[in-house]
């Protein structure tokens, strides 16, 4: 990178405050043409707050603004985009049932002069502009069609064609196959030598590391460093995120299980998204489902559960068979525990913390009718064991982090403990602080003697903890794996 | 304008921005429709001289009574995110079928009024197995339902109102207990129904089962909730409360009339809607439903109690009151409910 260059976009000395609470203090950032500038931290360190205010959806903040030179105040996410400000959010905005054309040119179809939508020069400048970047597909399918990989893409030429120059992309990669995410990391490179600038947020610092010609990093609020992409190792940006020196357990400690008792069996399962899974976890161990997403094993955990319909085979848990399509009511009186990989689907976000704990076990609490006091007795002992912060049973779920709210929904199994424990993707999305608790308490139910399964599209998730790894494909297990001196490479080669 | 404009945007992010301590401000701001009450009754008592007497008060009791009935069930399917748009013909259906048992057949109390309160129920539990075996709307399958009973009602009644009711069905629509200044007997059922359907919601595992259903299915069958079931036991419900009301109101009226309850569905939802439950599920309760009703039952009454008004203008300001009474909840109350797509 050039730095003589002329930044084209400059905050300088932005301060927001949401009521008590202050977002961001005195933080400069800045961005250079054809520059990838990355942006990490942990959650609530003021990361979406800063995008927020660059691309316009906070209007009002303290600081100023400038760009090309010039100080600016947005009034609107439109008017930044007018500014050729494009921001790619982390859930996706497009339509997955419009065509991919149709997509890309959202808000602003080409019309003819009798105002109606011009397809085909739509289709036609949307192919082009794709088979440009490298990507041939047919632009006249609808966009549901491809792949999540493929509408991130979609999401990110959107962005461009409406003339931004300056990229913000919020977690591009979080719902990505490790294959998608080396296609979108090209993309990002491709466009970067296109001489676009882009402004990278993420989670996963190795991809950050690839990408980023410098990186930010917030702490609290608080610019705490800019790197170099020759200073930037993902332990130095550890180190400056959580502000202290860290000792690495990415490497799976050694066990020597003492119990060998198998607790669920899995025999011959088929589904339409799966097939001839047999599989069995034994009592105080971590079993993994290791595969990229569309492998078909978050649909197993959930056929486990009874939430997904399976055609054959069986499912045998401590000696007791569950009858073919069980629900899910039987699968937990029977001792089965499942946390989703969505948060936002398994919890009441404006319902208290102690009313999402007890919603699966209001039978056991209160017959006909559940009491506030047994509830709040049944739930605050498993806020305490998870380690909630702030622990206060009636705060609303939806205004504690991420961590905390993955905590909340770990904590609801613990006041009637399951035989073994179920768990889509436990850490996605999470701080690097919040992951390696809540991975702690997954050792410390295998510990405890209970089953559990991971299933997990993150090979670091499943190596940090799993003791043996089932590695899924296509619906179909291609390898079965004990946890020693394997690492990222290995597993991903599997696939 | 633009001025304006701004000061009621900024008026309005200071009262989002006040602190999360002051209790009593977001008390205030969360009982935003009672205050949309007392506003009205303060308005009506000083406008109209006849409006606070006791036998007035009375009188908007027994006005919203049938009302009350209809919304004891609809809260119950608004609150899980669904419609019934055949609680009206629903009504007429179990009214006119008890009139017909009664009259024309011959057949004794208690029957024809059963049949009819059966029949309506029988109508809501089959909306219900339709929408939740097979996935259709309730919009659709009570559309369905509207037709089906509105036309059974045509059939059964071939048009003509009848006039001969039992004294059963009399007794629970207008009748008094304590003589002729006494308390009305439908509104004590309607309280009744209004605490059975508060009783259920607040205190019962099933009443937690519709609100976490409301709220987030996914997070519902997460937990082991049959949400079938839950809407199936709805739907019940709100048939069951819409043959009820049908006759109540057959009771009130003498007669057997296949239109007498037509306007009751926009009434029904607008009174629950009004109260603060949301049409999205998961947010409201009974009680907001009774003061959704007090407040459509004072301006309807209120209004009447103003002679100076021209009686033609009369639904037109109702409608503007009710606006303004909907925004001032969504202002208040609804603070959590601000657009968060982005």
């Amino acid at each position: 990178m050039d730095v003589n260059k002329q930044p084209i976009l400059e905050l300088k000395n932005i301060s927001k405050n949401f009521r008590s609470i202050q977002a961001l203090q005195h933080v400069d950032f800045d961005l250079v043409e054809g520059e990838v500038h990355a942006l990490v931290g942990e959650n609530g360190a003021g990361k979406s707050t800063l995008m927020r205010i660059l691309a316009g959806i906070y209007t009002e903040y303290e600081g100023s603004y400038y760009l090309d030179g010039k100080e600016i105040q947005f009034h609107s996410p439109h008017d930044a985009l007018e500014h050729g400000i494009g921001m790619i959010h982390q859930e996706l905005s497009v339509i997955p049932e419009l065509s991919v054309a149709e997509n890309l040119f959202l808000g602003r179809q080409p019309v003819t002069r009798w105002g109606i939508i011009d397809w085909r020069s739509m289709e036609q400048v949307a192919q082009k502009e794709l088979h440009s970047l490298g990507f041939d597909i047919d632009v006249t399918m609808p966009l549901e069609r491809f792949s999540l990989g493929t509408q991130q893409v979609i999401e990110v030429f959107r962005a461009i064609l409406s003339g931004a120059r300056v990229l913000v992309m919020d977690e591009p990669t979080s719902a990505l196959s490790p294959a998608e995410v080396k296609q979108l990391i090209e993309l990002v490179k491709t466009l970067k030598s296109q001489g676009r600038s882009i402004i990278y947020i993420s989670h996963f610092l190795e991809e950050v590391v690839q990408v980023a010609d410098r990186t930010t990093v917030l702490r609290n609020g608080v610019s705490v460093g800019t790197l170099d992409s020759q200073e930037a190792t993902v332990d130095r940006l550890i180190g400056l995120m959580l502000g202290r020196e860290i000792t690495r357990s990415t490497h799976p400690e050694e066990i020597g299980s003492e119990y060998q008792e198998t607790l669920l069996e899995i025999k011959d399962l088929n589904a339409d998204v799966f097939s001839d899974i047999n599989l069995n976890v034994k009592r105080g161990e971590i079993l993994g489902l290791y595969g990229p997403i569309g492998a078909g094993h978050f649909d197993l955990a959930r056929a486990l559960f009874g939430l997904y319909k399976f055609d054959s085979g069986s499912i045998i848990l401590d000696g007791k068979t569950f009858p073919h399509g069980h629900s899910a009511r039987y699968a937990i009186e029977n001792g089965l525990a499942y946390a989703t990989e969505s948060r936002r689907k398994s919890l009441l976000l404006d319902d208290a913390i102690y009313r999402n704990i007890t919603m699966p076990h209001l039978s056991k609490i209160g017959t006909l009718a559940p009491q506030r006091a047994k509830e709040l007795a049944a739930a605050v002992p498993a806020i305490q064991q998870v380690n909630v912060n702030p622990p206060d049973p009636l705060n609303p779920v939806g205004k504690l982090s991420g961590g905390n709210q993955q905590k909340v929904a770990i904590a609801r199994w613990l006041t009637f403990p399951p035989k073994v424990f179920i768990m889509s993707e436990p850490t996605r999305g999470m701080d690097v602080g919040a992951k390696s608790e809540v991975l702690g308490l997954l050792r410390k139910f295998r510990d405890e003697g209970y089953g559990v399964i991971v299933a997990s599209s993150e090979p670091e998730t499943i190596l940090a903890v799993c003791d043996r790894i089932v590695v899924m494909s296509r619906g179909r297990i291609v390898s079965r794996l004990e946890n020693k001196n394997l690492d990222k490479d290995a597993l991903m080669r599997l696939i | 304008m633009n001025s304006t404009k701004t000061t009621v945007a900024s008026l309005v992010e200071k009262l989002r921005a006040l602190p999360k301590s002051s209790v009593w401000a977001r008390r205030f701001a969360a009982l935003a429709p009672l205050w949309t009450l007392a506003a009205l009754f303060l308005f009506f008592g000083l406008a109209s001289e006849g409006f606070l007497r006791p036998i007035n008060l009375r009188n908007i009791l027994t006005q919203v009574s049938t009302l009350a009935i209809f919304a004891t069930g609809m809260t119950f399917v608004l609150l899980l995110g669904q419609i019934d748009l055949g609680i009206a013909a629903v009504a007429a259906l179990s009214a006119m079928l008890g009139a017909h048992m009664f009259t024309k057949m011959g057949i004794p109390e208690p029957w024809p009024i059963l049949s009819g309160i059966g029949v309506a129920t029988l109508l809501g539990l089959i909306s219900g197995v339709a929408s939740a075996r097979f996935r259709i709307p309730t919009f659709m399958t009570t559309l369905a339902m509207q037709l089906i009973a509105g036309g059974l009602v045509t059939y059964i009644s071939k048009g003509r109102v009848i006039t001969e009711v039992s004294d059963v069905a009399a007794f629970l629509g207008s009748g008094k207990i304590g003589g002729n200044d006494g308390l009305p007997v439908i509104v004590i059922v309607a309280i009744v129904m209004l605490l059975l359907g508060h009783v259920i919601l607040r205190y019962t595992r099933f009443g937690r089962y519709v609100y976490m259903t409301g709220a987030n299915k996914a997070a519902a069958r997460l937990a082991g909730v049959n949400t079938n079931r839950v809407l199936i036991i709805v739907m019940t419900i709100c048939g069951f409360t819409a043959g009820f009301a049908g006759i109540i109101s057959m009771g009130r009226l003498h007669s057997a009339q296949p239109d007498a309850t037509e306007s009751f569905l926009i009434d029904t939802i607008g009174a629950v809607v009004l109260g603060g439950t949301s049409l999205a599920g998961g947010r409201g309760s009974m009680l907001q439903t009774v003061v959704g009703l007090l407040i459509y039952g004072t301006l309807r009454n209120g209004l009447d109690n103003i002679p100076t008004i021209d009686i033609y203008l009369k639904e037109f300001i109702t409608g503007v009151v009710l606006l303004i009474a909907l925004l001032i909840n969504t202002v208040f109350a609804g603070r959590e409910q601000r657009d968060q797509t982005i």
